[in-house]
């Protein structure tokens, strides 16, 4: 069987789940729990799974570099969905929590993402996302919790990823106190913490060549019910570590007409004082974009980011790093390892998302 | 005892032709003669004529006294099985049956009863000089024998008239005088008639008038040389 | 043929050929006998592959690229097994299913629903994932999937609901989207395993696991490792084999219809050597007469039998054309099971396909070959001067019938009969027929003799003269005589062993069904099923004596065959001889284990004898029983055995039935009861009532569905039977044309020559039909007591349909002696007259 009729099958298999997620809204409402303010953020609870919600999701990304200087692209997103069906079937199979997987390389070398996905109800040991700490599984793809941070185990098709990830600062809550909105409405928000600054260490094996990569990344956890506001056709976000060991966030929501919808962001600086933006104070500017030979989607893969009086120019790692995971999310998007520079100086690394531009963004 | 008047047979189709012709004949009891005439001329038909194998177009045929267009094909049928007797140049004897058999079929057809149609064939198997082979089978006989096979046949039921097509035309010039000789012995012994068409002069020499059949009609006397 | 030069040799094809065209009706005849077999045995060869094809497809749609397979009984078994195995860290992929024959309400037969789920099938079956507008369809639990089949025989549309009965209630499901399921041309319906399992009342069970080993890994140490972890009943295998086990079952049918077309094949080469016989012995003069000008011996076997092959060659190909139509016509009328039953739902095409249509290509030109060859040799081999000589045809027939080899190929019969099966076919058995058939035929000639040197001669001169010409020539007879013998023979057989079968069956039916009435969950599907609550509530109904409840359920005892029926009912050693048709039982202790009466084709299958140990996976345990018996058993072609119900409830916790056989009190009607049963019952609706009556009715209409292809065949040997008939008989009175008119010039009647012909033909076919009703009837001893047996492992009691083969006897006789009448009528011309004047 060729690699690309299993990517067929795959995909087959697992096709449009990202629109299970949209269509959760049409379905007769189960009684998914509420993201309000003026709640607190206990840890290590809250590095665990919130099944009550519907949508929630562990994402890694990161730089790596091996000992002759060349840097990779990691990505680790671990997704937790509560469709809302099956909710009162007694059978163990009951579609109640689905899990997916995603999981890249961007190597310059390569000129292109490597990635690959996975899909799967939760249940029979075989997938999960264990509440309280961090442990989440499908089959052999892994993120667990070690007592220095956490520990990815991802054999995907063509790479794999064996990467141990320390915590060297403590959590970013972003928003008010973790709370994010997302919206003009309230309730358009989400549970929404990051941990920068993750130090990276372990193996990266491409095409049977293991190599071993040091570098940096950063965690983002949320979780929601009710995420996206109607109008919103997608979003732009970075996270960046910046090389004075502080961290900055900022994203936007577009609407239908590439206005911006909503928009926030953090700023951490060295000292650990943090800043919250309002959304008039993000701004995204593109700079320079690129057209996917696959898709035909303009990326603006160099960007301009201000955040109050903070100006980033992100340089994308390699053009191409966009992410094809209509088999199991069911959208195409862009997510790069991104180099951050200002006033001619490299002032950290980080990950520029870019969701939206393949098609409007269901979520 | 024979006696045909004015015959005529024309056969139809896509060459149509006229074979016989204002034929006029007659023949009397114990009377043996020969017809003789060129191929193709109608000596057959005539025979089948007077056999009641075919039907003339025109003319009447009278046997004993019946004419033979008054009667229909079952009534020639029993009317030649009783009082004719045939031999055909290719003898015809039945390869299934033996010699005796063969000879006995005319009496079986007429029903005679066993014992006096085994007397009498035996009474003509002796007659052709063939008292031994009565069990043989047809194909262990010579051509001269089968002939004379068929003479016993055509006489064992006492026919009032005989008709010979060419008994000697299969056979060797001496086989052919035995059998011709045989063949009118058992005629004239038999106080039958028999009319005998034939190509051989020598055949014909046997008889006691010979005719000749041309396009014009039947007439007396042998073939011009 | 190379040493006669070229121009000669095309000379003489020419000259043969145009004597060939002087016989164009018998040609025509032959021709058509070598077509028909042709065409019957392509279009089984045909509609048996389209079979195996769709069933092989059908079963590589719903295993995809799967590696191993695990199942076990038809209930299923636990689902934790599913974790386990997901686990190894062999497997690449594992795909856990449900399938279940769902009961659809008013349906006769159920729908095929496999519960999945989508994301673990995708991996191994992506041709079964839905494809759904909305996609959280594929995930919900009241929602199924339909593939085209499926959508067409229930007329169902996308957002329709589909009614199925799972116990004794009715529920809905709607039909979110469509399966692609290329290649499944069954109906076949998808939904999410938790659905499944929850509405269909499954919960907790699996019947099938699917597994895909990683790239590299060794899948025989996969499928070890797995075997050792399954629980007793549940087996891996390769999905390959499932196919296999699946064919096994129905190869015994195919191998019997291939057997059958070749039988076609076999009486249209008799065709054969007759027509070719007569034509070879009626023109031996001219033969003779090639050879004297020169052309030499292998010069003219040669051309004769590029004659043959000729005829052959025509032959099959006109067969080929008609077979392929002729197997389109079945696969839409019947289907590709034949009318069998085996591969229930299947519907497709013929396709041509050049490996079999080369095959009875070949086999028809060699049967031309064949049956010509007899007799071309023995014209090479007569002297010409003997064969221009009259009378000798008779030499030429007997030559074509040796002795001691009919006599040997009987006596080889006779042994093989005693032949055990090979592989599961009565392969020995087909070649006992053979040899008897080919002995007979060798023989007949011989007997023919006999027979006509005591006939009595008549004082009839046709009735003598027919006798007569019989006696001194019994060569000619016998071609007919071959002929009639081989397809009366194997029509008889046929007649015999189906009206045996039948008879058997129907005493059986009579002896199953002792109740007055009988109630069924559902005839088709495992959906459906009488809880507890209902059966008490049918031992209620007034007018009710007694009931006994059947619970059914199928288990996997040898991973190489289909699973077992298992029948759990009231019974005990002393009611089992009231209950079941025993062929054999025993006592057994008091105190050992409990017994289980067993089908014959269980005893035949697994080797089982009475008294022996049988250990049956129930409910994941190993449970020992002893046989008490043996049983006749018509229904269940895979085997079934029967055991207490008790125990079986004890054992499963199962208390539900699928059937109840109710006795009535003396005065109660069974229209009263049903009446009252679909008042008081809560689903009663959907239950399915009969009286044993009915039940015979349809079983037995099943029966002759089933055998409609063998009566098909039937009437096919009769038509080559006849044909064969009228064209030896129109040969033999050509051949003695000249006959007649001698006979006719000593004084023979029309009529006469008419009734000699019609007693000959009536003396040759009453002896025909003699010979052949012994032989048939001796052919189909031994395919009851051999070929059945070995083949379906069925046992049935001899019972000859005298009524129909005397009436099919008559109308043969009638038959024949009518053809010889009218083959004399047409010889009868005024040719006759002058035919006295031919010399050859």
């Amino acid at each position: 069987m060729t690699e690309e009729s299993i990517g067929r099958s795959f995909a087959a298999g697992i096709v449009g789940v990202l629109a299970i997620l949209a269509s959760c809204a049409a379905v007769a409402a189960p009684e998914y729990a509420e993201v309000r303010p003026g709640v607190a953020l206990v840890f290590p609870r809250d590095d665990g799974a919130h099944p009550a919600y519907r949508t929630e999701w562990w994402y890694i990304t990161g730089w790596a570099r091996d000992r002759s200087g060349r840097e990779l692209g990691v990505q680790v997103t671990f997704f937790r969905n509560r469709p809302g069906v099956a909710e009162a079937n007694p059978s163990a199979f009951a579609p109640r929590q689905l899990l997916f997987a995603h999981a890249a390389v961007a190597d310059a070398l390569h000129g292109r993402l490597r990635h690959d996905q996975r899909a799967a109800r939760a249940g029979f040991g075989l997938a999960g996302a264990a509440e309280g700490l961090t442990d989440i599984a499908i089959g052999d793809w892994s993120l667990r919790a070690t007592d220095r941070g956490y520990a990815a185990r991802i054999p995907a098709q063509g790479f794999t990823l064996d990467l141990a990830f320390r915590v060297t600062q403590p959590p970013l809550l972003q928003g008010a106190g973790g709370y994010s909105r997302k919206g003009p409405a309230p309730a358009q928000a989400s549970y929404y913490y990051s941990r920068p600054h993750l130090a990276v260490s372990g193996t990266v094996t491409i095409d049977g060549a293991p190599i071993a990569v040091e570098g940096e990344a950063w965690l983002d956890r949320e979780w929601s019910s009710e995420y996206l506001s109607p109008e919103a056709e997608g979003w732009d976000w970075a996270g960046i570590n910046l090389a004075d060991g502080g961290a900055l966030m900022a994203f936007r929501i577009r609407d239908r007409h590439g206005g911006t919808l909503w928009a926030g962001g953090t700023l951490r600086r060295g000292d650990g004082t943090v800043r919250t933006f309002a959304p008039h104070e993000i701004a995204f500017t593109p700079l320079r974009s690129w057209r996917s030979p696959r898709t035909d989607a303009d990326y603006p893969v160099a960007m301009g980011v201000r955040a109050g009086d903070i100006e980033l120019r992100l340089e994308s790692l390699m053009d191409d790093q966009e992410l094809d995971s209509r088999a199991t999310v069911g959208t195409v998007y862009w997510e790069g390892a991104v180099r951050a520079t200002g006033g001619g100086r490299t002032l950290g690394r980080g990950y520029l998302e870019l969701t939206g531009y393949w098609r409007p963004l269901k979520l | 005892m024979l006696r045909i008047r004015a015959l005529a047979k024309r056969y139809e189709g896509p060459r149509p032709r006229t074979v016989l012709a204002g034929i006029d004949f007659d023949l009397a009891a114990g009377e043996y003669v020969a017809v003789m005439g060129e191929s193709g001329i109608g000596k057959s038909t005539l025979l089948n004529l007077i056999a009641g194998l075919d039907r003339p177009d025109a003319g009447s045929i009278e046997l004993e006294g019946r004419d033979l267009a008054r009667l229909d094909d079952d009534a020639l049928t029993v009317l030649r099985r009783a009082r004719m007797g045939f031999v055909f140049q290719a003898f015809h004897i039945l390869p299934y049956l033996s010699v005796a058999e063969n000879v006995a079929l005319p009496l079986v057809l007429l029903g005679a009863a066993a014992g006096e149609g085994r007397a009498r064939v035996d009474a003509m198997l002796s007659e052709v000089g063939l008292n031994g082979r009565a069990a043989s089978r047809p194909s262990e006989l010579s051509g001269g024998e089968l002939q004379r096979v068929a003479i016993a046949r055509a006489l064992v039921h006492r026919p009032a008239l005989v008709l010979a097509d060419e008994p000697t035309g299969n056979l060797d010039p001496d086989s052919a005088a035995q059998v011709l000789a045989l063949l009118r012995d058992a005629v004239k012994g038999n106080n039958g008639a028999a009319i005998l068409v034939t190509h051989s002069r020598a055949a014909a020499a046997t008889a006691d008038r010979v005719y000749t059949l041309t396009a014009a009609g039947l007439r007396a006397g042998g073939a011009r040389d | 043929m190379a040493h006669v030069p070229a121009p000669r040799l095309r000379g003489t094809l020419r000259a043969t050929a145009g004597a060939l065209a002087g016989h164009k009706g018998r040609v025509l005849v032959t021709i058509v006998a070598i077509a028909l077999g042709v065409a019957l045995g392509y279009a089984v060869q045909l509609v048996n592959r389209v079979a195996v094809n769709e069933f092989g497809q059908a079963v590589q749609t719903l295993s995809g690229t799967a590696d191993l397979a695990m199942r076990g009984p038809r209930g299923g078994f636990d689902e934790h097994l599913f974790g386990e195995i997901a686990r190894l860290p062999e497997v690449a992929a594992a795909s856990p299913i449900v399938e279940v024959e769902a009961r659809i309400p008013g349906r006769d037969d159920a729908l095929r629903v496999l519960g999945l789920d989508v994301f673990r099938a995708g991996l191994i079956q992506p041709g079964l994932v839905p494809e759904a507008a909305e996609s959280l369809d594929t995930l919900r639990d009241d929602t199924i999937f339909l593939n085209a089949a499926a959508m067409d025989w229930l007329g169902a549309r996308t957002g329709d609901l589909v009614p199925m009965q799972v116990g004794t209630q009715v529920i809905r499901l709607r039909v979110a989207g469509s399966v692609p399921a290329e290649g499944h041309a069954q109906p076949l319906a998808v939904m999410d395993i938790a659905g499944a399992q929850w509405r269909l009342a499954r919960i907790g069970r699996l019947t099938r696991i699917e597994v895909r080993a990683r790239p590299g890994a060794d899948v025989a140490a996969l499928e070890r490792r797995v075997a050792a972890m399954l629980p007793p009943g549940v087996a891996v295998e390769r999905p390959a084999a499932a196919i296999e086990s699946t064919l096994r079952l129905s190869r015994a049918y195919r191998v019997n219809l291939n057997v059958l077309a070749l039988v076609a094949l076999f009486t249209g080469g008799l065709l054969v050597f007759s027509t070719q016989a007569l034509t070879v012995v009626r023109r031996r003069p001219y033969l003779a007469l090639l050879r004297v000008l020169g052309v030499t011996r292998g010069g003219l076997v040669g051309l004769l039998l590029v004659e043959a092959s000729a005829i052959g060659a025509i032959g099959a190909l006109a067969g080929l054309l008609g077979g392929y139509g002729l197997a389109q016509l079945v696969l839409e009328i019947v289907g590709p099971d034949l009318g069998s039953g085996f591969f229930r739902g299947l519907a497709a095409r013929a396709t041509f396909e050049a490996a079999p249509a080369a095959l009875f290509f070949a086999l028809g030109v060699a049967t031309a070959l064949f049956g010509s060859l007899a007799a071309a040799s023995e014209a090479a081999r007569t002297e010409p001067a003997q064969a221009l000589r009259a009378g000798d045809e008779e030499r030429a027939f007997g030559r074509l019938a040796p002795t001691a080899p009919g006599i040997g190929f009987i006596a080889l019969g006779a042994l093989l009969t005693a032949a055990p099966p090979v592989r599961g076919l009565p392969i020995f058995g087909y070649v006992a027929i053979a040899c008897l058939l080919v002995g007979t035929i060798l023989l007949i000639a011989h007997i023919a003799r006999a027979a006509f040197r005591r006939m009595p001669v008549g004082r009839n001169p046709p009735a003598r003269l027919a006798v007569l010409q019989l006696r001194g020539a019994p060569g000619q007879a016998t071609v007919s005589l071959a002929a009639i013998v081989a397809s009366v023979s194997l029509l008889v057989s046929m007649a015999i062993m189906v009206a045996s079968f039948r008879q058997s069956l129907d005493a059986w039916l009579e002896h199953v069904l002792p109740a007055d009435l009988y109630v069924r969950a559902g005839r088709t599907g495992d959906t459906a099923f009488l809880p507890p609550d209902v059966q008490q509530a049918i031992a209620a109904l007034p007018g009710v004596r007694r009931v006994e409840f059947l619970r059914s359920e199928r288990l996997l005892l040898d991973p190489e065959r289909p699973q077992i029926v298992l029948l759990a009912r009231a019974i005990d050693a002393t009611t089992a001889p009231l209950r079941l048709p025993l062929v054999r039982s025993a006592d057994l202790p008091a105190g050992g284990a409990p017994p289980a009466w067993v089908s014959e084709i269980a005893a035949d299958v697994y080797g089982l004898a009475v008294g022996q140990e049988i250990v049956l996976p129930i409910a994941g345990r190993r449970v020992r029983f002893r046989v008490a018996g043996v049983w006749r058993d018509y229904a269940r072609q895979q085997g079934a055995v029967v055991i207490e119900r008790a125990l079986y409830a004890e054992l499963t916790g199962d208390r539900d039935a699928n059937d109840a056989a109710i006795y009535l009190e003396p005065h109660a009607s069974p229209d009263a009861v049903i009446r009252a049963l679909r008042a008081r019952i809560p689903g009663a609706a959907e239950l399915e009532t009969a009286l044993p009556s009915e039940i015979r009715r349809r079983s037995l209409k099943i029966f002759d569905r089933t055998f409609a292809v063998t009566y098909a065949l039937e009437a096919a040997a009769l038509a080559i039977g006849l044909m064969s008939l009228s064209s030896s008989f129109g040969a033999l009175v050509l051949a003695r044309r000249r006959e007649f008119g001698v006979l006719r010039h000593l004084g023979l009647t029309r009529t006469q020559v008419g009734a000699m012909l019609a007693t000959e033909g009536a003396i040759v076919s009453a002896l025909g039909l003699a010979v052949g009703t012994a032989l048939g009837w001796v052919i189909s001893l031994i395919l009851i007591h051999v070929v059945n047996r070995q083949s379906f492992h069925w046992s049935m009691d001899l019972h000859v349909p005298w009524t129909s083969l005397a009436a099919f006897t008559a109308t043969m006789l009638a038959l024949a002696s009518l053809t010889a009448l009218v083959s004399g009528r047409q010889a009868m011309g005024a040719g006759v007259l002058r035919a006295v004047k031919e010399d050859w």
